[in-house]
């Protein structure tokens, strides 16, 4: 594909990408302005989420950054109203924020270690998705939800049952809605990403040895790159190109996990 | 394959699907205490005792983490402390069908922070029963929420988030000996007024939807035995062949 061809995969269109102030959700949201999509950084602080967009302007694409809390209906809301008002309409929603990847005991875990779990992975997406949908459906078969999961989600994690479990949860709701919406023309995936974030540099810094073991793990003998790697995966499921994808979870690990 | 000695709890046996379970644990040789409504589980405790089987209805709720401890307690009280744990209720306005755009907050509330906060806490509270006696956990669902379904988007959301949760579980509480798997059954096991034959490509393999007591009860004899002690974080399909994968 060409430089230009790929330059205009999503030229028209508009996406809201949830904490996409840093890690895998800015590196979707590099990608999907690169492929000439409006890009909205929804983003809970707006010290990350600020610089995220400037960091797009200045690279000539067309970005945003809404102040948004994803686990309050009315900064959902208001999000995706506000993009509407400005860009004219919504095509791609990505639900990628995430809070909670705190190591636990299950039989120990407190109630707000899971609140922080389920209303940031689980509700954060329940919105994205009904609030969304009217522009999704406006949109047909451009529509796209796209939600950020992980390989835990489908094979549980020993550290973070809790994350296992709102991970999978997403992954449900991916197959689930994918055909309830399916008729309408709007995908709905699932991208399963290992991918070099501050979350993962945090867990590095605390346990060198895991480093060498994610990698080693990987076929590909890398962690995956958030703009590059995450972003590239992103952009064909949101593209035409990826219009008969649906309901599916996308890993993209560099080759760890093959269970599906 | 019996269970002698053994001390089962189950959610859930207002309904056929658990009910069939509950009467499968008890005639392998298990005493049976069944978590709910005590008025609906009365026909259950009958039928268990007149199979000579221990049992008791315990008017028992999982909605804190105090009232799942308080249900365990009163358990181990009446029938015993209790070493295997058949989880298959969630709440009925679950199987109610909705488009996901018309499912408000206090639904989605109801029916994902209700099943899953009552399974947490329910496993939370039977975890130091299960360790002292290498026990199991039993989680039921159906190969529908694998599959995806339309209009049961919360449903589906709920069944595979404690289905990877008994996952990671068992990862952790391997250790102590403590198995938990899940038993996955038809879609016509539960009230959603599907047909097996709209989840999959293929019509199920073996017909019918299967008889609880006597098709999915002898599974869940098994994963209660120490035949399957070798067994966990595993989803077994007993739905006549519908949903293969893996």
């Amino acid at each position: 594909m060409s430089a230009a061809a790929t330059e205009s995969r999503l030229s028209g269109r508009t996406a809201i990408v949830t904490g996409a102030g840093q890690g895998v959700g800015l590196g979707i949201a590099h990608a999907f302005a690169a492929a000439g999509a409006n890009v909205v950084i929804a983003a809970r602080r707006a010290e990350t989420g600020e610089p995220a967009a400037g960091e797009i302007r200045a690279r000539g694409g067309s970005a945003t950054c809404i102040v948004t809390d994803v686990t309050s209906r009315s900064d959902m809301e208001a999000c995706v109203a506000a993009t509407v008002n400005q860009y004219g309409s919504l095509e791609i929603m990505v639900h990628n924020a995430f809070r909670g990847g705190t190591g636990h005991r299950f039989e120990d875990a407190t109630l707000d270690l899971w609140e922080q779990n389920s209303r940031s992975a689980v509700w954060g997406s329940y919105y994205s998705a009904v609030l969304a949908f009217p522009h999704l459906q406006r949109a047909g078969s451009q529509g796209r939800l796209i939600l950020l999961t992980s390989p835990a989600g489908v094979e549980g994690s020993v550290n973070i049952p809790m994350y296992s479990a709102v991970k999978a949860a997403q992954r449900a709701m991916t197959k689930s809605l994918s055909k309830e919406w399916g008729p309408l023309g709007i995908t709905v995936n699932a991208i399963a990403p290992v991918a070099q974030t501050p979350a993962l540099a945090g867990a590095f810094a605390e346990n060198p040895v895991l480093k060498e073991r994610v990698e080693a793990r990987a076929s590909l003998r890398r962690i995956g790159d958030p703009e590059r790697d995450i972003g590239g995966v992103a952009v064909f499921l949101a593209s035409e190109e990826g219009g008969y994808v649906t309901g599916q979870t996308i890993v993209c690990d560099g080759g760890s996990f093959m269970g599906l | 394959m019996r269970l002698d000695g053994r001390i089962a709890a189950v959610t859930g046996a207002e309904l056929p699907l658990a009910r069939g379970l509950a009467l499968a644990l008890g005639k392998a040789g298990a005493a049976v205490a069944l978590f709910g409504d005590v008025q609906a589980l009365a026909s259950v405790v009958r039928e268990l005792e007149s199979a000579d089987v221990r049992a008791a209805a315990i008017d028992a709720s999982w909605d804190s983490r105090e009232a799942a401890d308080e249900a365990l307690v009163v358990a181990a009280e009446s029938v015993g402390q209790v070493d295997v744990l058949v989880h298959a209720s969630v709440p009925e306005i679950a199987f109610e069908h909705c488009d996901f755009v018309d499912v408000d907050d206090e639904r989605f509330e109801t029916i994902w922070e209700g099943s899953l906060r009552g399974t947490m806490f329910l496993l939370q509270a039977a975890y130091p029963y299960l360790r002292d006696r290498s026990g199991s956990v039993i989680l039921v669902v159906p190969t529908i929420a694998m599959s995806g379904a339309a209009r049961l988007v919360t449903y589906t959301v709920v069944e595979e988030a404690q289905r990877v949760l008994i996952k990671a579980v068992a990862r952790q509480w391997g250790p102590d000996g403590i198995t938990l798997n899940c038993l996955a059954v038809a879609p016509e096991q539960v009230p959603i007024g599907i047909e097996s034959t709209s989840v999959s490509l293929a019509p199920p393999a073996l017909g019918g939807r299967g008889e609880p007591e006597h098709d999915l009860g002898p599974v869940a004899v098994f994963l209660a035995s120490d035949a399957a002690a070798f067994v966990t974080g595993a989803t077994i399909g007993a739905d006549g062949g519908i949903w293969m994968a893996p």
